[in-house]
């Protein structure tokens, strides 16, 4: 008998196992909890991948989204589409990360209580967006493809951006069955997850690389007949521009946005300054903000002969760019070379706690000050010389570049203009793409001047 | 019609507020209870018992503490007699219900001789001469009146009143959990609500009532248990009211399963007798489900009878723990091992072909168990090879087929939306919850598949909070830390092995149920004993609560052993 009895430790070795095991996981549960309730898919907290808990309003309060047991969106149907990227749809097709990074803050956590004082009504997050922004740039797109976005290169708000095609959550066409191709992509929030050929707004990048390493580029004047040619025979490569713009410098190349020029202007640079400059300036780099990891860019020009090289540095080849991070490297250049790096969520609210509250985050030196100012210098020359400051609301000192990015395979060109306003009471900076919307200029410019008339009055209502 | 508003707003309000105070109050009752349950079960005294004395020819006199015990030369033996001729493991005394004695010999190679004939097997009187190895002593078992003065020196179980009290804080905490999900609920829910745990609370009085009749006084096992099928039933209303009646004829089941095995170990020669039907039954179960079984995610567990699902390898282990369980004199005999060896490789053969790793892998840890209570000397060698084999065909035949879900274990968070779906709501739902819980009826785990089963433990925690799930597992705790200590006291090795085994099997389903919901081990879905939804899972807990029942030889504890006092009159 005492063989048996000595040997019922063994239900100790049990019992210990699931003990152990048992504080092994209270105690994951006091480090990881708050992680696992905002993480996505958690039912108190998300709808699928979107925000499930809480109310989201604009910069001045109105409201966007309301979830308490249903989800409601605005009562405006234009409020309704412009936003929807930002808000996700009742189906979760549009995936509304920069919102849904804050559902652990919304939804008031405690290890002791869990979500049970915060309830399913949540907290109240505070958008940057102006939704009279976000109407009117949903307006003059007009129907068309694209996106357009503003935001404050001295804090970082982001007052307005817009992806076209949308929908109205509220009454969802039929999108499965469609074959015209009018929503496609429209799942996508173009202004993050979308990259586009840049076309001539890039050649604001290769501009910034001779600034800084090129000596004497200055005085360097570049010669354009209209065309350059690489090669002998069959392996012949052009550059070409719409005509001859004859002498110019850097600043009239720029102007004229000149691809004989550029491709001049590439070849002082060098293809080993150009990735260096294409990396320090960052535009391809992915950028990150409330839990957004933008697409990333691309600039790649390993194996490419002379033509393609000097096409990379006009903004072709293969180079594509996202809006969200060129609009970005727009805001550094205004901010003298080091850019307010933009966010979307300015504070959140549970009950009287602010649970969140956005700080802007300066980021890292792209470019000395005086290539930035240099810079500025030229994107003022060409709004003031050749797209007229009378384009823009009135009295407003825009700087910017242009881009015609052609595509290729008979389809017409997108239209980019990219830019800000050198101006101490409404330092913003913006991106405005048009597909297949034509010349940038022509194209880009009344959506960007309606756009931000309305982002001006939202900044002065504050 | 305003003031019917007024009514219905305040209803609410008040409903809200009676929430707000029953998610702090139900923990504290419940770790109240649980307390008062648990102090009887871990701090009873452990009596020294001496039932007779061996007298040696030196005249010394061995105490025999023991109903059966070893007598060998071998230090490990109840009696150890360090003579060269003596065996290690020579001979077997043992005591029975009616106060008689036996000498079996152990397979020794001198034999057992008494009064002067060698026997096997051998009723002792008093003044019978015993041989052991050339060794001569005799056996002088305690008079009556020792035995009725030692009888009422044990420990009492328990003061009835305590009891009463128990189930009346229990009674309490159901009253209260009911109420909460009437307020919180619908119209439609307060029938099942109150199916649901009315029938709980009738059924603890009524066997209480019983136990009263037949003068036992131990109740805090059933307590537990009790409490354990409350939050059963919370789960259930929450996630399918419509299956608590299903539940609640299951656990009427399973008590009466709980009696049944009970009243068949309160007399060992009785218990052997059952032993060869659970034997044969273990296995019929198994063969049943194989032939006539339905086929659920790959393992064939299942067997679907007038529209009831039923799994009857939860029934198989009540056998496999009956069959495993063997007195000390046929412990000690090779023949027998060799038989439980064959029946384990009887019973590993039907697993492997219904290809359910969770059972396999319970199967194998009772085996184990089993193994190393019963292995002597001699058997150890043989059950080692044995546990082995048993390993090597879970692993060869059953684990590929666990490997996907292996495959996601301690990396659920790398495919919340699929592979690691179930435990990742699981984990969001428990935090949604806290300390305190959400409140009845208010989570969202209930939408998750196996809400009530599988991961049941986090959808007690969502709603009444993870102090109260935290407390069924405490429960499973309790239960098995007091079948160590009544195994070290139980009369015969059969109750021993009995009360370990099951409950090993017991806290086994717990470890792999509630760690594998918690990502804290791979997720097997073996049903929580007494809290997953689930009939046979229900009536198969029960029944192998009554082996940890039947070993506790406290004063009028359980049903299982016989008064003393009653057999006089």
């Amino acid at each position: 008998m005492n063989r048996v009895t000595n040997r019922t430790w063994l239900m100790a070795l049990f019992i210990l196992v699931l003990v152990g095991g048992m504080l092994f996981f209270l105690g994951d549960y006091w480090m990881h909890a708050d992680q696992w309730i905002a993480s996505p898919g958690s039912p108190h907290v998300y709808n699928n991948t979107n925000l499930g808990c809480g109310t989201v309003v604009d910069r001045s309060g109105n409201v966007l989204l309301d979830i308490g047991t249903e989800r409601s969106y605005s009562e405006n149907t234009t409020t309704r589409k412009s936003t929807l990227h930002w808000l996700g749809d009742r189906k979760g097709f549009i995936s509304a990360a920069a919102v849904s990074h804050y559902a652990g803050s919304m939804v008031g956590f405690d290890r002791i209580n869990g979500i049970y004082d915060s309830g399913t009504e949540g907290g109240v997050a505070e958008l940057t967006l102006s939704v009279n922004a976000q109407n009117t740039a949903y307006e003059a797109m007009n129907g068309r493809k694209g996106t357009v976005a503003v935001y404050n290169y001295k804090t970082g708000q982001i007052l307005c951006a817009v992806s076209t095609p949308t929908f109205d959550p509220d009454n969802v066409p039929d999108i499965e069955g469609d074959t015209s191709g009018a929503w496609e992509g429209v799942y996508l929030n173009r202004f993050t997850q979308s990259t586009y050929v840049p076309g001539s707004i890039f050649k604001v990048v290769t501009t910034g690389a001779a600034l800084d390493c090129v000596p004497g580029i200055y005085d360097e004047s570049f010669l354009c007949t209209g065309r350059i040619q690489y090669g002998e025979g069959e392996h012949v490569a052009t550059v070409t521009c719409e005509r001859a713009h004859g002498t110019m410098d850097l600043k009239s190349a720029l102007a004229n946005s000149c691809n004989c020029a550029f491709a001049q202007i590439a070849e002082l640079v060098g293809r080993q300054n150009m990735e260096k400059y294409v990396e320090q300036f960052q535009v391809v780099e992915p950028l990150k903000f409330d839990g957004v990891t933008t697409a990333r860019g691309n600039y790649n020009i390993e194996g490419a002969g002379a033509a393609s090289f000097a096409w990379s540095c006009i903004g072709q080849h293969s180079n594509t760019i996202n809006p969200a991070r060129f609009m970005t490297f727009m805001g550094a250049i205004a901010n003298g070379g080091q850019a307010m790096e933009p966010y979307l969520m300015a504070q959140v609210k549970n009950g009287e706690e602010i649970t969140y509250q956005a700080e802007g985050k300066l980021s890292d030196r792209i470019m000395s000050k005086e290539v930035a100012e240099t810079l500025k210098a030229y994107l003022r020359s060409n709004v003031k010389n050749i797209y007229g400051d009378w384009k823009f609301p009135g009295g407003l000192h825009v700087c910017g570049k242009s881009g015609t990015s052609q595509l290729g395979g008979g389809e017409r060109s997108n239209a980019m203009f990219a830019g800000f306003v050198d101006d101490e009471r409404y330092p913003l900076a913006f991106i405005c793409v048009v597909e297949n919307g034509g010349y940038g200029s022509a194209t880009c410019i009344p959506v960007l001047s309606k756009v931000l008339s309305a982002c001006m009055s939202a900044m002065d209502a504050a | 019609m305003e003031v019917l508003e007024n009514l219905m707003r305040n209803q609410a309000a008040i409903g809200d507020m009676t929430i707000h105070i029953l998610r702090y109050l139900a923990p504290m009752l419940a770790v109240f209870l649980l307390a008062r349950c648990m102090k009887p079960l871990l701090t009873f005294r452990k009596e020294p018992e001496i039932w007779a004395w061996l007298n040696m020819p030196d005249g010394t006199q061995i105490p025999i503490t023991h109903w059966e015990s070893v007598i060998g030369r071998s230090k490990s033996c109840d009696v150890t007699i360090d003579f060269p001729t003596v065996s290690r493991n020579h001979a077997v005394l043992t005591r029975y219900d009616d106060g008689s004695w036996t000498i079996s010999d152990a397979g020794s190679k001198g034999g057992v001789e008494v009064n002067g004939k060698k026997v096997q097997i051998c009723a002792l009187h008093s003044r019978s001469r015993i041989s052991i190895g050339g060794v001569e002593m005799y056996l002088q078992p305690i008079t009556e009146k020792q035995e009725v003065r030692q009888a009422q020196l044990r420990t009492k179980a328990a003061n009835g009143w305590d009891t009463v009290a128990n189930l009346l804080l229990l009674s309490i905490l159901q009253i209260l959990m009911a109420l909460g999900f009437m307020l919180s609920g619908t119209e439609e829910s307060v029938v099942p609500v109150l199916q649901g745990f009315g029938g709980i609370i009738a059924c603890q009085w009524l066997l209480f009532l019983f136990y009263a009749m037949i003068h036992r006084a131990s109740f805090e096992v059933e307590t537990l248990a009790f409490f354990l099928c409350t939050m059963g039933m919370a789960a259930i209303v929450t996630v399918k009211p419509g299956e608590t009646v299903k539940q609640l004829i299951a656990m009427v089941l399973g008590v009466f399963t709980f009696l049944l095995i009970g009243w068949s170990l309160r007399d060992l020669e009785r218990a052997k007798k059952f032993r060869y039907l659970a034997t044969v039954a273990g296995v019929g179960f198994l063969v049943i489900t194989l032939v006539f079984g339905t086929e659920y995610y790959g393992a064939k567990n299942w067997l679907i009878i007038g529209g009831m699902s039923l799994q009857p390898s939860e029934l198989s282990k009540v056998c496999f723990v009956f069959a495993g369980a063997s007195t000390m004199d046929r412990i000690m005999q090779k023949r027998n091992i060799f038989m439980f060896i064959v029946y384990s490789v009887l019973i590993c053969g039907c697993l492997a072909l219904m290809n359910d790793f969770g059972t396999a892998l319970i199967f194998f840890c009772a085996f184990l168990i089993i193994a190393y209570l019963r292995s002597g000397s001699v058997g150890t060698v043989a059950l080692a090879i044995t546990a082995l084999g048993f390993a090597g065909v879970i692993a060869l035949k059953i684990a590929p087929h666990a490997l996907q879900r292996f495959a996601t274990w301690r990396h659920i968070w790398g495919d919340p939306f699929d592979a690691g779906y179930q435990q990742c709501q699981a984990l969001m739902c428990l935090a949604s919850g806290g300390l305190f819980g959400l409140g009845p009826g208010r989570g969202l785990l209930q939408h998750v598949f196996a809400a009530d089963s599988d991961i049941v433990f986090a959808t007690i925690s969502e709603e009444w909070g993870l102090i109260m799930a935290v407390l069924t597992v405490a429960c499973i705790v309790v239960l098995a830390c007091f079948s160590i200590r009544t195994a070290q006291m139980a009369r015969s090795a059969f109750y021993s092995i009995g009360a370990i085994t099951a409950a090993g099997v017991l806290v086994v389903q717990t470890i792999l149920n509630c760690l594998g919901t918690l990502d804290v081990l791979p997720f097997t879905g073996v049903p929580f004993p007494l809290l997953s939804n689930g009939g046979t899972s229900m009536i198969g807990a029960w029944g192998l609560l009554a082996f940890v029942k039947a070993s506790d030889t406290r004063q009028n504890a359980s049903f299982a052993v016989r008064l003393k006092g009653k057999e006089k009159s």
